[in-house]
């Protein structure tokens, strides 16, 4: 995968005190292809949103990148400045967050927001007013005349929603990150938005991350999938290899709790047990090793890398799926 | 099956509730109408959309807001949910965990504070409370350790522990489950729901179970209703109403549902029934359906259809589905 849009090597995120450095993201390597849809699953505090923030360096204030690389088209965003950066925010590189309320001004209309978004790019305002309209229409909002003058608390959620994904796409970015843009919504608006990003980005070739916990969402969208524990990836595989054939016990413990078919009505689901370990604070050794049916001695002493599991799956785990029941 | 049959342990009879309009706000129908039976012992599972009124009805019924007209039955008896409710009686027969458990625990009592509490507001246990504490806290799964811990001092999946062994406190004979399980992490989403079946199953409680994840409704609930805009447009036992749907918003709500298998889902993608692709609308008259519906014919946009049975407990209110459902016998 040499034609890795955005790549993302070795980033660490943490908050740094007198008494040291606490790490919440420890090293994380991502790569995302142009035209490829990348799935990051992980908990919350498993550091999948630190990690997408890092992208763009829009962490909050402690927190901080100690170290990496971030890598858009070859070009190191760690040392770009300030300038540079503007222009990849909402240009190169899109972001979409969960909560289109909060990421909406509330006293400017919606076709304001995405003309000004626009204008930052150096769109002049003619072209930046027709091309808003038809990116909200590209996202299938109905009348996009009325919608351009409405002002947010007169959209609902599903629509601010594709709002902020038209606002997104209007500059036509090589890469779209999406941390839970659908998790507040229904399933049918969910459903609306899934088919229109697949729609869209079949027809763009852009690079998409999405963020999510929701292992259906994984299963529907993307090709590749990242799970993240702990601040690091513990595995990553083609989505269909990674639902078949999981090669990490965390990601096979999170398949096995879902109920479905095979699980009886009322049925006791598999549990996982225990808790997600503070990344901040993490005792040596595998960071799953307390929760794993699987672990052996040494799990508790050293900390395992990405182990190649071949057809395309890592996993950071010593044990081959192979010899866990053994 | 574990439902004794006789008396149903909650029912609501023809429940409605407005919110009038006022300045810039237009009236709101939350409610229409809505009648269901939860048998003892069992689980009726709520599914739907957010403005569908399932978090309505549940508030309803556990006497937090007082309903435009209609009427509840707890065991049997008529229970007053209106204006002049008697809470305190009536917590002791239905109790509501919601979604979110921390804006349901008060952050200033510990939690063996926030299960004394309601022993004492209802005078149970007078004379040995720590040790009924200490049950309850049992009962959820949760060591004595965590008795004197503050809500900040606790995850998602112990919180709402501490919620259900508060709902429990009170010994109700019916709780009502509005998204338990949706503010929390996958990891622990099984625990709670292991956790609700063995106390329904250890208590013989009756649950109305809410939430918009079909595969979690499924796999606790004995019956499902699916609600659209303050009206149950589907009921049956789990397996009648989400395997074999007749509404087409159920099935349009069943395809929605990304299932976590790639599989099923590139089958899915390929086949691409047509789905329900806007907004919603009410409309005027006729079925509320009938602005999304991918079925629509000319008589959904002039009469309401009503739900009609299809002999086995199953119903459907749908002119389209009733229509081919009733074909389908006689033929």
């Amino acid at each position: 995968m040499s034609a890795a849009e955005l790549s993302i090597r070795g980033l660490r995120v943490g908050i740094a005190h007198r008494h040291g450095v606490d790490e919440i993201v420890r090293g994380v390597d991502l790569e995302v292809a142009s035209g490829e849809k990348l799935g990051v699953v992980g908990e919350s505090g498993s550091g999948k949103t630190l990690t997408m923030l890092s992208v763009l360096q829009l962490l909050p204030s402690p927190l901080a990148v100690l170290g990496g690389q971030v890598l858009l088209d070859g070009e190191d965003l760690m040392h770009a400045d300030e300038r540079r950066l503007r222009a990849v925010r909402g240009g190169e590189v899109a972001m979409v967050y969960q909560d289109p309320m909060s990421s909406l001004n509330p006293l400017l209309r919606v076709g304001t927001q995405i003309v000004e978004a626009l204008r930052a790019h150096g769109v002049p305002v003619e072209a930046a007013r027709a091309r808003t309209r038809e990116v909200l229409g590209q996202v299938g909002l109905p009348q996009p005349e009325r919608i351009e003058s409405s002002f947010p608390h007169e959209l609902s959620g599903g629509m601010l929603q594709r709002v902020m994904i038209a606002m997104a796409l209007s500059t036509s970015p090589k890469v779209l990150i999406a941390d839970e843009p659908t998790t507040a919504l229904d399933v049918t608006i969910q459903q609306q938005i899934l088919d229109l990003v697949s729609a869209l980005q079949a027809e763009t070739s852009m690079a998409v991350i999405w963020v999510t916990h929701d292992l259906g969402v994984v299963a529907r969208l993307v090709d590749r999938v990242a799970v993240m524990y702990a601040g690091r990836v513990v595995e990553q595989a083609p989505t269909r290899k990674l639902f078949a054939r999981p090669t990490h016990p965390y990601t096979a413990a999170l398949l096995a709790s879902l109920p479905g078919p095979e699980i009886g009505h009322r049925k006791p689901l598999h549990q996982i047990g225990g808790t997600p370990p503070d990344p901040a604070h993490l005792s040596p050794g595998c960071p799953f090793r307390a929760r794993c049916p699987y672990a052996i001695g040494r799990c508790a002493v050293e900390e395992p890398g990405l182990i190649d599991r071949g057809s395309g799956s890592v996993a950071a785990c010593w044990r081959e799926p192979e010899l866990w029941e053994s | 099956m574990r439902g004794s049959g006789g008396e149903p342990a909650l029912s609501a009879h023809e429940l409605v509730k407005h919110y009038p309009g006022g300045r810039n706000r237009p009236a709101v129908r939350a409610l229409r109408g809505v009648s269901l039976d939860v048998r003892a012992g069992e689980t009726y599972g709520i599914v739907g959309e957010s403005g569908c009124g399932k978090s309505t009805l549940a508030r309803l019924l556990v006497g937090l807001e007082p309903p435009t007209s209609g009427s509840v039955e707890i065991g049997g008896q008529p229970v007053d949910v209106g204006p002049k409710v008697d809470r305190r009686a009536l917590a002791r027969r239905i109790q509501l965990v919601f979604q979110d458990p921390f804006s349901s625990l008060d952050p200033r009592l510990r939690v063996e504070q926030a299960l004394a509490e309601v022993l004492q507001v209802h005078g149970l246990h007078v004379e040995r409370r720590d040790a009924r504490v200490a049950e309850l806290l049992d009962m959820v799964a949760l060591g004595r350790r965590f008795a004197d811990r503050y809500p900040h001092e606790l995850s998602g999946g112990q919180a709402q522990r501490v919620a259900i062994a508060r709902a429990l406190a009170a010994e109700p004979q019916v709780l009502v489950l509005d998204e338990p399980t949706s503010a929390l992490d996958v990891s622990v989403r099984a625990e709670i729901m292991n956790l609700l079946v063995r106390i329904q199953d250890e208590l013989g409680l009756s649950y109305l179970f809410i939430s918009h994840d079909l595969s979690m409704v499924r796999h606790i609930s004995d019956d499902i209703a699916v609600m659209y805009l303050g009206l149950v447009v589907e009921a049956g036992r789990f397996d009648q109403v989400l395997d074999s749907p007749l509404h087409p918003y159920t099935r349009a709500l069943a395809d929605a549902v990304p299932v976590p298998d790639p599989e099923v889902e590139e089958a899915r993608r390929d086949s691409s029934a047509p789905t329900a692709h806007s907004v919603f609308v009410e409309p005027a008259q006729g079925c509320p359906y009938s602005p999304r519906c991918p079925l629509v014919e000319p008589i959904c946009r002039e009469i309401a259809p009503v739900l009609l049975g299809t002999g086995d407990g199953h119903v459907v209110s749908c002119h389209v589905a009733s229509r081919d459902f009733g074909a389908k016998l006689s033929a």
